[in-house]
């Protein structure tokens, strides 16, 4: 974070000729630097020290002062929690895409090694990795926009996306504020899960190349063998023996997932139109709103600490052989 | 490092003990050389002008003032004719031997190409022509490795004739050295093999002038580039759109179609964004190759202190999100003079090459601490010798390969990184063609018939990273067999959309 600060702070980037824009007026300039916390009352500068050390107080005790471009006078938590929702949503909904399709793939191309439907997941997931992601929302989100002309073409019956099953849009963001009634869940899951799949889909490529990889391996292991010539079913060596060890090394790809959630979470809300954080951040960082990028840095850096965190839980539950006091 | 144990002679002796092979194939690389000639000295003489004019100006601002005129005025001189000199001789693979712009006049002959092809044709043939100099040269290069190995080299096997086995037996990695090598080829052919040269199409569309036959006045008209090309733009529209291996109305040839307005031909583009992406990539990857290779060659020989503070150092760059950091440093940067070297460029590269390097790193600690383990290492260290000096020849040579792969694999996340950049519009920006800019261009139109402008570049995207992606796999399979198919040992190496 003091990279950050350094960045935002010392950098040769001026915010308030972002603020003021193109009228340079003293008197504003004055004032605008007095409320920044950039001079001093009498005008002369506060040595960056000073500011840093506000700067790293405001951080920790979750005080990121307020916007200074995008909205004037808000603070910068209030966006961040107004806009945090619908990426939550987005988030969760693409690591549950990429775990609900990508490891059984994978885990099914591991089981059938070798076979045509095997080569086919492969090299789906080697090419699906290889997408860039905001490329794949861009072709997405116009072909479900235009949905019923292609149908039509190809199938002869013109569905569109839109009116399919729940009337919900393609591009934006779903409500969410009554998910529990049963119809609306369904409308706010449909309608971000064209963003959820461009979003989930590079981790999946890469769960199911591992997780294909981890069941060869668990496979052709002594125990699975030990349990074969015990006389145990196949279900039960798989998913007793083969599954439990062939996640383990899934573990790091499926909380690195965090990391391509946080920078696919910009590209992928500006194409798709969701008024979230990756949107908030993108117009942060293009207008020059300096504490309101440094705020939503720090909440994303924390964001992954946490999945750091998370993941070293995740081993010990899935590896009982993997102990807390070891690591 | 010679082989030679027990034969004494060296490799001059033993060319010259058995010349004919080495002759013939100096006499072919003669040859190709020839065929070249004028792009060899083209390029030669662009370096040595930049490094001059770099050193003149350097001169100036060390020495505070012009006192060096009238030297580096000659030097120009001299330089400028050496270019037109260079601009004469003969080279195959250029435009002026196959030229494929041209006019058709009514009775279907056409003006200016090369012997009165079509311009399709004559660009088909160009291309055709420039691939296959690349691979024969490439070839004639793999043939001259197996020229040394048969006939004078020593020992009669190394453990690199294994990898290159193990190398020509995959044929993913195989399919993968063949996509780099082509799209190598179109960034550094770029002006050849483009249909429009990048002056003309993007830079300096207003100086050019082009020819074409106007029916409603039935003679050779002449039209600025920059007119032509907001006439032939596509939009999305049946009537103004010009597509995929179609002509627009001044008889240009467009095999990729053209960008929305001001219609440049998506090809030239491409094949210079190319250029930027592979620069920016190699750079990157070099950068953090670099980084990585010298960090973790210290930290597994000091250990202690120093392994404390790279990891230190490689925590806090891989806890920030890499593409914000990313956004953020080229917007902030954006009116500094590092962020205006071409265009973003090198700011982007330096860039992801510090963002790049924690990964590598940590790859490489665990073979560089095994290394450092060993007892060659410790030999040379209680035989006096200078830590660095150890390092660079017990160490290096071991994690060399380590850092071929990481270098191929990530190398695809820097391209897909760069382009997302640009499609935000921080990154690279114009008149520097990039392919996440044309990606954005297209946004609004992939459902019209101008849908060839987004599609296509995302394509070449995807078919590019997955080549360097399977390199790398080919790459790793052949220095570590039992590594087979085994990806958790690349970790995270492979990089892909997530940008």
């Amino acid at each position: 974070m003091s990279a950050v600060f350094l960045i935002l702070r010392a950098g040769p980037l001026d915010p308030v000729a972002a603020i003021l824009g193109q009228k340079q007026d003293p008197v504003m300039a004055h004032q605008i630097r007095l409320q920044l916390g950039i001079i001093r009352p009498d005008g002369s500068p506060v040595p960056l020290w000073e500011q840093y050390l506000e700067f790293m107080h405001g951080l920790i005790t979750l005080n990121f002062g307020q916007s200074w471009v995008i909205s004037r006078g808000t603070p910068v938590m209030d966006l961040i929690v107004a806009r945090a929702p619908v990426t939550i949503w987005l988030g969760f909904w693409s690591v549950m895409i990429a775990l609900l399709i990508g490891i059984p793939l994978g885990f099914y191309a591991g089981l059938n090694p070798n076979t045509s439907s095997d080569y086919l997941a492969s090299f789906g997931g080697i090419v699906w990795r290889a997408m860039p992601n905001f490329w794949l929302a861009i072709i997405l989100s116009s072909v479900l926009v235009s949905s019923q002309f292609f149908t039509e073409s190809l199938f002869g019956v013109a569905l569109s996306w839109r009116e399919w099953l729940w009337d919900t849009g393609v591009i934006g963001g779903p409500p969410l504020d009554n998910l529990a009634d049963p119809e609306q869940l369904f409308a706010a899951i449909k309608w971000i899960m064209p963003a959820a799949i461009v979003l989930g889909s590079s981790s999946m490529g890469n769960e199911m190349r591992i997780g294909r990889t981890a069941v060869l391996e668990t496979i052709n292991s002594n125990y699975v063998e030990t349990a074969r010539a015990k006389g145990l079913s196949g279900r039960i060596i798989v998913w007793k023996h083969v599954f439990r060890n062939a996640l383990i090394p899934l573990v790091p790809i499926i909380s690195g997932e965090a990391f391509l959630l946080v920078g696919g979470s910009v590209l992928v809300e500006l194409v798709f139109g969701i008024n979230g954080l990756g949107k908030l951040t993108f117009d942060a960082i293009n207008s020059a709103d300096l504490t309101m990028a440094g705020g939503i840095l720090f909440i994303f850096a924390v964001f992954l600490q946490v999945m750091n965190i998370i993941q070293d839980f995740l081993y010990t539950l899935i590896d009982p052989r993997i102990g807390y006091e070891q690591s | 490092m010679s082989e030679t144990v027990t034969q004494t002679k060296s490799f001059g002796e033993r060319i010259l003990e058995q010349p004919g092979p080495a002759l013939v194939w100096v006499l072919g690389l003669l040859i190709l050389g020839a065929l070249e000639m004028g792009a060899i000295a083209e390029v030669t003489v662009a370096i040595v002008s930049a490094l001059a004019s770099a050193f003149a100006s350097l001169g100036t601002a060390v020495l505070g003032g012009p006192v060096l005129p009238s030297i580096s005025g000659s030097i120009a001189g001299g330089l400028e004719s050496a270019a037109t000199v260079a601009a004469g001789l003969p080279d195959l693979v250029s435009r002026s031997v196959i030229p494929n712009q041209g006019y058709q006049t009514p009775d279907g002959v056409w003006h200016g190409t090369f012997l009165g092809l079509e311009p399709k044709y004559a660009w088909l043939l160009r291309v055709a022509l420039v691939y296959g100099y690349m691979f024969v040269f490439l070839w004639w290069l793999w043939r001259g490795y197996r020229t040394y190995v048969a006939n004078y080299r020593t020992a009669d096997w190394t453990p690199r004739d294994d990898m290159v086995r193990r190398l020509r037996s995959h044929s993913w990695g195989k399919f993968g050295m063949v996509v780099v090598i082509c799209f190598v080829g179109m960034a550094m052919f770029a002006p050849t093999v483009s249909p429009s040269t990048g002056d003309q199409n993007m830079y300096n569309m207003n100086a050019h002038d082009i020819q074409y036959f106007d029916e409603e006045t039935g003679s050779v008209e002449e039209i600025s580039v920059l007119q032509a090309n907001f006439q032939s733009a596509s939009q999305g529209s049946g009537s103004q759109n010009v597509g995929l291996w179609q002509y627009d109305e001044f008889n240009r040839f467009h095999p990729f179609g053209t960008l929305t307005s001001p219609g440049q031909d998506l090809f030239t583009f491409m094949a210079y964004g190319a250029r930027i992406s592979l620069l920016v990539g190699v750079v990157a990857i070099s950068i953090a190759l670099v980084l990585a290779a010298g960090l973790g060659m210290i930290t597994a020989y000091y250990k202690g202190l120093a392994d404390l503070t790279v990891v230190f150092v490689s925590d806090t760059i891989q806890s920030l999100p890499s593409l914000l950091v990313l956004m953020l440093a080229s917007m902030v940067f954006s009116h500094h003079w590092l962020g205006k070297i071409y265009n973003g460029g090198l700011l982007l590269a330096v860039m992801f090459g510090i963002v790049y390097f924690p990964n590598m790193w940590r790859s490489i600690r665990g073979p560089a601490l095994q290394v450092a383990e060993e007892e060659w290492v410790d030999a040379a260290k209680s035989y006096g010798q200078r830590s660095s000096t150890t390092m660079r020849k017990h160490m290096l040579p071991y994690i060399l390969g380590y850092l071929l792969i990481y270098g191929s694999m990530s190398i695809g996340g820097v391209i897909i990184g760069t382009a997302g950049l640009t499609f935000l519009g921080f990154g690279i920006n114009p008149p520097v063609p990039e392919w996440g800019r044309a990606i954005s261009m297209g946004q609004a139109y992939v459902t019209t018939p101008a849908w060839h402008i987004s599609l296509l570049p995302g394509l070449l995207i995807v078919v590019v990273v997955t080549g360097f992606n399977a390199l790398g796999d080919g790459i790793r399979d052949a220095m570590d067999p039992e590594s087979e198919g085994e990806d958790t040992s690349a970790g995270v190496g492979a990089t892909g959309g997530g940008a």
